[in-house]
């Protein structure tokens, strides 16, 4: 009996979308290393980091946000608003280390709005922010106008174009890989990850079982906020520049990779290590793509489809994988 | 989930142990080489008419002319693309910059892998380039502007200006030398500016506006309309009207959008061969990837059929004077 155990036990704990993503995102990556001329070189491959750095910032908090059923429509205009704050402050000649923490300070603000009128006032996060991604850009061009500042302190400017020495890994990506796995263990490890898991999966229940919900949602959205300024100033590094239109319209690139990573939409599902994956796979397709000489808008046109398919994929991936799951208890019955 | 985030840490590790590949030293192109184009935005025809004329210099001189762009029309997307020609180890990126500091950093960073890059079309900061491919200068279009409503309207009488908005940099200051040469020339003594309008880069806005010129001023006798939408928008809504015989227009716009009136002998158009931008642009790089160009004013180099060209000022390279378009050469303008 223990071979006929032991396959379906493993297929159990296989089958998931974390995996099937994990598995289509190294299926490619060996596809792009053994054909694709040019992929597996230092430069592509660090230039391919350093391009998503501030996506992948944005994205944990993004994650924990949907997970509480809740959404930050406004975290690329934090960004532009945050790397305008940065730079203006830089012009005035403010040292950089305050300059970053004020920046920082700002972006936080920005979030305790957001949270103010959706915990305070009760209003729906999707309709808060909507208005506030109008609000604060238009803040950023009502201090900066259609200019931008470009003028940078050399360290500052060195983070944003120079690789951790003797890797081809980009100072820019390296905020991202201390805060991943901080935001991974607190979401899936920790009591304050269960009960964001909670308030997603059923406010009401998670009212009663004495969940603050008001005060967490609240500081979830000041923690977008800070970190959409922390991602602020990492663009404002990497392309020496600080303008309003930072970033224009990332927010949905954000939005579409933790959706194909996993993240239930109405709150209470989906996991951090499956976004980023998904975050892995969207990047490494668009440097392919680009690299076979493929333009921006059929670039476009294959993310999408890859949504829609991995979509229909996972519906009914998942009901293999519910099947597989249901035979497990039976077959433990045979045995 | 355990395993998923070991794994991605394991790639990031993997990265890191990539070596580095030797940064390319300035080597001199002995032979053509690979001019990757990277216009403001993917599928806009005018650089795809301007590609036409790479197409067409790579075929004489041999190499190759490949072209890549966004999908979003900003600095960021376009660092994207500059990175992935650098990774595709073309010789030479020919740029038209969505923001001419932005893209700076990254265009010397592939300046440091050994890529030279050229700009066309619009130009990018001084230092991030050897030489720009310079479709017109804006004196000469302005000056032709005016030149061509002196021949509509046989140097005498009322004419109104459409400009685009209040703050357009290069339209005010073509008006702006429009009313000094008026001043300084007796050619134009008996010509009178009466109003500036702006049309608001929108073709409703031109349409209202254009129709609302004509009745205020019962005696105009022609509008300059120095932006690409405006003129073609005028055009319609006056010959609608029935006044294009009475009111004549010229101005700035694709010679193929405003054809039929042009033919008609009531538009003229201050226009440039936006296929032999691409032309000259490939010319140009093949001999900066030679060394034979650096971008040192007073230097030559032929450029095929269309002869012989001077580096100017700043590395600055001109097309040439751009054309008045009217019924009698309107054929050589495949845009």
């Amino acid at each position: 009996m223990s071979p006929r155990r032991a396959a379906p036990s493993l297929l159990q704990r296989w089958a998931s979308w974390d995996n099937f993503l994990a598995g289509l995102t190294i299926l490619v990556l060996v596809y792009a290393i053994l054909a694709v001329p040019n992929f597996f070189t230092a430069f592509n491959i660090s230039q391919a980091i350093a391009g998503v750095s501030e996506r992948a910032l944005i994205m944990l908090p993004m994650v924990v946000l949907i997970v509480a059923r809740e959404i930050d429509l406004s975290v690329a205009s934090i960004l532009a608003l945050s790397s305008v704050v940065f730079g203006m402050l830089i012009q005035a000649g403010m040292p950089m280390l305050p300059a970053i923490l004020l920046t920082l300070v700002a972006g936080a603000a920005c979030g305790a709005f957001n949270g103010a009128m959706v915990t305070v006032l009760g209003l729906p996060s999707l309709i808060v922010t909507l208005a506030t991604m109008a609000m604060f850009r238009g803040i950023g061009y009502i201090l900066l106008g259609v200019n931008s500042i470009n003028v940078f302190p050399d360290a500052f400017l060195d983070f944003g174009i120079d690789n951790v020495p003797g890797t081809p890994v980009p100072w820019t990506i390296v905020p991202f890989l201390v805060l991943a796995p901080v935001f991974a263990i607190a979401l899936q490890k920790m009591a304050i990850g269960r009960r964001i898991y909670a308030i997603g999966g059923n406010p009401e229940v998670a009212r009663y079982s004495g969940v603050r919900l008001g005060r967490t949602v609240f500081w979830l959205f000041v923690l977008s906020g800070a970190i959409c300024a922390l991602a602020g100033m990492v663009y404002a590094a990497r392309l020496s520049n600080a303008r309003a239109d930072n970033a224009l319209g990332i927010e949905l690139d954000v939005i579409t990779i933790a959706l194909l990573g996993g993240i239930n939409v109405f709150g209470g599902k989906g996991r951090l290590t499956g976004v980023l994956w998904a975050l892995l796979l969207v990047a490494t397709i668009r440097n392919v793509l680009g690299l076979l000489q493929i333009g921006g808008d059929a670039q476009g046109t294959v993310i999408g489809l890859l949504l829609i398919v991995s979509l229909m994929a996972g519906n009914a991936a998942e009901q293999v994988f519910g099947r597989l799951r249901a035979r497990l208890p039976l077959l433990k019955h045979d045995g | 989930m355990r395993k998923n985030l070991g794994m991605t840490l394991l790639l990031a590790t993997g990265l890191a142990l990539l070596a580095s590949t030797a940064i390319a030293a300035e080597q001199c192109a002995t032979a053509p080489v690979t001019v990757g184009f990277l216009p403001k935005l993917d599928t806009d025809p005018y650089f795809q008419v301007a590609q036409t004329g790479a197409e067409e210099a790579a075929g004489e001189i041999g190499g190759k002319a490949i072209k890549e762009a966004p999908s979003q029309a900003t600095a960021e997307a376009q660092v994207q693309f500059i990175n992935n020609l650098v990774s595709q180890q073309v010789g030479v990126i020919a740029i038209s910059a969505n923001d001419a500091n932005a893209v700076a950093p990254a265009l010397r960073r592939a300046a440091q892998q050994g890529v030279r890059v050229v700009s066309y079309d619009s130009d990018v900061a001084t230092a991030a380039r050897t030489v720009f491919l310079n479709q017109a200068k804006g004196d000469s279009l302005a000056e032709m502007m005016l030149e061509s409503m002196g021949q509509l309207i046989n140097y005498d009488g009322d004419f109104a200006i459409l400009s685009s908005t209040p703050t357009a940099t290069n339209q005010n200051a073509w008006i702006d030398y429009m009313k000094a040469k008026m001043k300084a020339d007796s050619k134009f003594a008996k010509m009178n500016l009466v109003q500036v309008a702006y049309g608001q880069e929108s073709e409703q806005v031109n349409q209202q506006q254009a129709l609302a010129l004509a009745q205020a001023f019962p005696n105009l006798k022609g509008i300059i309309i120095p932006a690409g939408i405006g003129l073609p928008a005028a055009a319609r809504a006056l010959d609608q009207a029935g006044l294009l015989d009475k009111i004549k227009l010229t101005g700035l716009a694709p010679a193929t959008l405003i054809k039929k009136y042009i033919e008609g002998g009531n538009v003229q158009d201050i226009w440039w061969n936006v296929k032999d931008l691409g032309y000259l642009t490939y010319y140009a790089a093949q001999q900066v990837a030679m060394c034979k160009v650096t971008g040192k004013e007073g230097e030559t180099f032929k450029a095929g059929r269309l002869g012989d060209f001077t580096v100017g000022k700043d590395g600055e390279v001109v097309l040439g004077p751009a054309k008045i378009v009217t019924p009698q050469n309107i054929d050589e303008f495949k845009f």
